[in-house]
């Protein structure tokens, strides 16, 4: 399979023209390019990395339990921010709160899996491909999502990474190389010699007899990584945020997701991560920061993209690969656990609380069960959203999660 | 070709002893350096050909003593600053520097391995002393080095393990140190987990020290692999390197780390360096010596097989063309090419193959050239370019485009590639020097480049 995605400028070129030139253009045309692109979903998937206190961020804040395992980092039911008699967004969530009251957040409750691994690691790697350790995990489940979303090479990227750390498994397709941008600025190369892109692309390009797996991999992603910079050089300069970010890692990200989208980029599934949620000490001052960041950069972003007349088309979820162990621990902290909640935010979701808070007295060693299969999450957006088959992707068939308004 | 998910495993780990003179070649010396090291100039490597392969690696297992004073000063300045990116501008120098090559290589890998991160560990002092317990337990006793790090702040801290009681114990450290130091995930059950966290109880750092507090420790006792005891922290630690799954968890990691990034090799083929580990006491060097002098490591299936880090893309080649340059400004750098030392990026530190590479670092290590090539401090044994060429008495453009790939690529370019190469240098207006240069930009852009 070639990777090679020249021309790709060109192609691109095409479809702005049209739209620049719609006074001109055929009517059908302009139609059916507007179409197209208002059909192109866009899903933005934040990794909450280490694995995020669900209990702490939607509290069960009148249950005895929870008082008496969490004697230091029990949120007082006078601090919580309501979500209806029995539970609230932890205090420092008010930009879920405000999602919320917008009917623009939908919260899947008890979401986990079976025989859950409390390793970071294996866990995580669960959530990216869907397979346990002893299948094969050769891609991930958006690497699967982007081999049957893209067959045109010389379109965009149908996926972004945006961020430093290594690029997540998930993304990992056996067709296409998903591009890793740290930063739009960053994302050049420097030098100030004429056609010293085209120079190191030819080279890289010639074709080399006594190649092999390891090469061709570096060869096409050296060809995505030049591409990709070529095209960012022309894009970002009209864009105007209708939001204030805050200016935190994950508030940056998402308004360079924003500023991509806006550019009429046609990537469809944009990767952001934010770390820190390993909170085995001194939990408390950590974890407000975080979701204070999350909760500001998803409601900004969300707004944001309204205002820019995309609201429609984009959907952000957000995961972590386990909850924490319900009882805390002596150093004010809380241990690896299991099911926790997912997020998901656009003004196409099915706000609200959608299934039960995991029993807080039916526990399996010491950590709630889960009644949710992420993939079941997954299902649903991938069918209602992205509207491609899951089993595939899934490797099985799991029963959707209703999460986008009907 | 030798297949190595096909390979005898006794075959594989054997001697290496070359049968003719093109078995034991420039190429096959550069090889060695790259993975014993980080690379090598052009006399290191025709010195190493004096010798035989075994020979060659007997001597990186043995490097002179270093003198170690130059550093220690120099450390302690960096310290004074308070500042880890400073620490980090300091490992950078000493690998480039370094007299023990191969010492600093697995250092490396431990601070890979028992990663810990300048950005939690906020005090340098702590991570520089870490560092110095990685170095001089690098190629030794893995037994103490496990003791050693289990009692490191700089680790404790990383962990959360600061403070630890017995009402209820932490668990992070207990679980890493199953399933990232020694075993690997599924080797051990959640119970295990929670039984050894028992033991590390009333381990605590005090004052930049650590202190066993005995009215916080767990004497009860515990039930951990099977085996029922009133288990302390040294015990426990123990039951986990008496654990039959470790030889193979640490010496796959060292396979992969010093010869072939994929496929995974098979259960058999790493088995002999296991039995072996196991049978020698856990000690390092002579595994590592059995690996770096094997007819595998020295075949068409590792040579070339591994995506280069980003200090081994950089160091390499420092030491391969002689250069000399700001190495505070090439070590902030490191950041974007994802290897920022000190600051691995969890506590699984760096993944290392395939994830090395992505369109990001990939531009970061063009640019990082491009920056390299445009400073003005940036020195070639001494002077340009041009002065390293007339060095190595090299004039023609072919001369000089094969000597830059014996001396920077683990395989020959194809015939088409090197003739561009070869035009950049002929064709063109810009002086002789800014030629050069360019050619040597390139060739680090090219995706052979990134493979070692």
């Amino acid at each position: 399979m070639t990777l090679t995605r020249r021309e790709f400028v060109g192609l691109s070129v095409t479809s702005s023209a049209i739209y620049g030139l719609n006074s001109k253009a055929p009517r059908f045309l302009v139609n059916a390019a507007e179409e197209a692109q208002k059909q192109d979903r866009v899903l933005v998937v934040i990794q909450l990395s280490g694995g995020n206190d669900g209990l702490n961020t939607i509290i069960p804040f009148h249950h005895d339990e929870y008082r008496k395992n969490r004697p230091e980092l029990a949120v007082p039911a006078d601090r919580v921010l309501k979500i209806d008699d029995n539970l609230g967004f932890h205090p420092e969530l008010t930009g879920f709160a405000k999602l919320l009251e917008a009917g623009q957040l939908a919260i899947v409750q008890g979401v986990g899996y079976p025989n859950p691994n409390r390793s970071h690691f294996e866990s995580m790697d669960i959530w990216h491909t869907c397979q346990r350790k002893s299948g094969q995990r050769h891609d991930g489940w958006l690497g699967r999502t982007i081999d049957q979303l893209q067959n045109d090479p010389s379109s965009d990227a149908s996926a972004l990474h945006l961020g430093q750390q290594k690029q997540p498994f998930a993304l990992t397709s056996q067709q296409w190389r998903v591009p890793s941008v740290r930063s739009l600025e960053q994302f050049r190369l420097q030098g100030n010699k004429n056609g010293q892109a085209e120079t190191i692309k030819k080279l890289v390009a010639t074709s080399r007899p006594k190649s092999n797996e390891l090469l061709d991999f570096v060869q096409s992603s050296t060809t995505t990584a030049v591409d990709v910079s070529q095209r960012f050089k022309e894009i970002g300069k009209t864009y105007q945020s209708k939001a204030v970010y805050p200016k935190s890692g994950l508030g940056k990200k998402l308004e360079t997701v924003a500023q991509l989208i806006d550019a009429g980029l046609r990537t469809r599934i944009y990767y952001v991560e934010v770390d820190g949620f390993d909170t085995h000490a001194q939990q408390a001052p950590a974890h407000e920061a975080l979701l204070r960041e999350v909760g500001g950069a998803l409601s900004a972003f969300t707004t944001d993209m309204i205002g820019q007349g995309q609201g429609d088309r984009v959907l952000s979820v957000c995961f972590s690969e386990f909850g924490r162990r319900v009882q805390e621990n002596a150093s004010a902290g809380t241990d690896h656990g299991t099911a926790g909640p997912m997020f998901l935010a656009g003004p196409m979701v099915k706000a609200g609380l959608i299934g039960e808070h995991p029993s807080l007295n039916d526990l399996e060693q010491g950590d709630l069960k889960h009644h949710t299969d992420f993939r079941q999450v997954y299902a649903g957006i991938l069918e209602q959203w992205l509207k491609v088959e899951s089993k595939p992707i899934l490797d099985g068939v799991y029963d959707p999660i209703q999460i986008i308004k009907s | 070709m030798i297949n190595i998910t096909q390979l005898d495993p006794a075959q594989a780990w054997s001697l290496y002893q070359p049968e003719s003179p093109d078995g034991w070649t420039l190429r096959q010396a550069a090889h060695l350096y790259r993975r014993g090291g980080f690379s090598a100039n052009r006399e290191q490597l025709e010195q190493a050909l004096t010798l035989n392969p075994g020979e060659a690696v007997h001597q990186l297992l043995n490097s002179a003593e270093e003198s170690v004073s130059q550093y220690e000063t120099l450390a302690k300045t960096m310290l004074a600053t308070g500042n880890a990116n400073n620490l980090s501008a300091w490992w950078m120098y000493r690998l480039l520097q370094t007299a023990d090559p191969l010492r600093e290589k697995m250092t490396i890998f431990w601070h890979g391995h028992f990663a810990t991160s300048a950005e939690k560990v906020t005090d340098p002092q702590l991570m520089y002393h870490q560092n110095q317990l990685l170095r001089s337990n690098a190629l030794e006793d893995f037994g103490s080095l496990l003791h050693d790090i289990s009692r490191d702040p700089a680790m404790l801290l990383y962990l959360d393990s600061a403070t630890n009681r017995k009402a209820h114990p932490n668990e992070n450290f207990a679980r890493e140190i199953m399933e990232l130091f020694c075993l690997g995930e599924g080797n051990y059950t959640e119970q295990d987990i929670r039984e050894l966290a028992r033991c590390f109880t009333g381990w605590e750092v005090r004052a930049n020290r650590f202190r066993f507090n005995r009215y916080q420790h767990d004497k009860g006792e515990k039930n951990i692999f099977g085996q029922s005891g009133e288990f302390d922290g040294d015990a426990g630690v123990d039951l986990v390197l008496a654990h039959p799954a470790g030889p193979e968890f640490i010496c796959r990691k060292l396979v992969k780390f010093l010869v072939v990034d994929e496929p995974v090799p098979s259960v058999d083929l790493i088995a002999p360096l296991a039995r072996q580990f196991r049978e020698n006491g856990l000690q390092i060097g002579p595994i590592v010596e059995r690996i770096l002098s094997s007819k595998l490591f020295f075949s068409n299936d590792a040579i070339g097989r591994k995506i280069r880090s980003p200090i081994e893309f950089s160091v390499g080649l420092l030491q391969s063309l002689e250069v000399t340059t700001n190495y505070f400004e090439l070590s902030k750098r490191l950041a974007d090419l994802g290897q920022k030392l000190f600051f691995p990026p969890n506590v699984k530190g760096w993944d290392g193959g395939r994830t090395w590479v992505n369109s990001s670092t990939l531009l970061a290590r063009a640019n990082l050239v491009q920056d390299l090539l445009d400073r003005e401090e940036t020195r070639f044994a001494g002077g340009g370019m041009t002065d390293l060429c007339d060095k190595h008495e090299l004039h023609r453009p072919t001369e000089i485009v094969d000597w830059l790939q014996t001396m920077l690529l683990a395989d020959e370019l194809s015939p088409e590639v090197r003739s561009g190469l070869v035009r950049e240098l002929e064709s063109g207006t810009d002086p002789r020097e800014r030629r050069l240069r360019q050619v040597v930009y390139l060739m680090c852009t090219l995706p052979e480049f990134q493979l070692g």
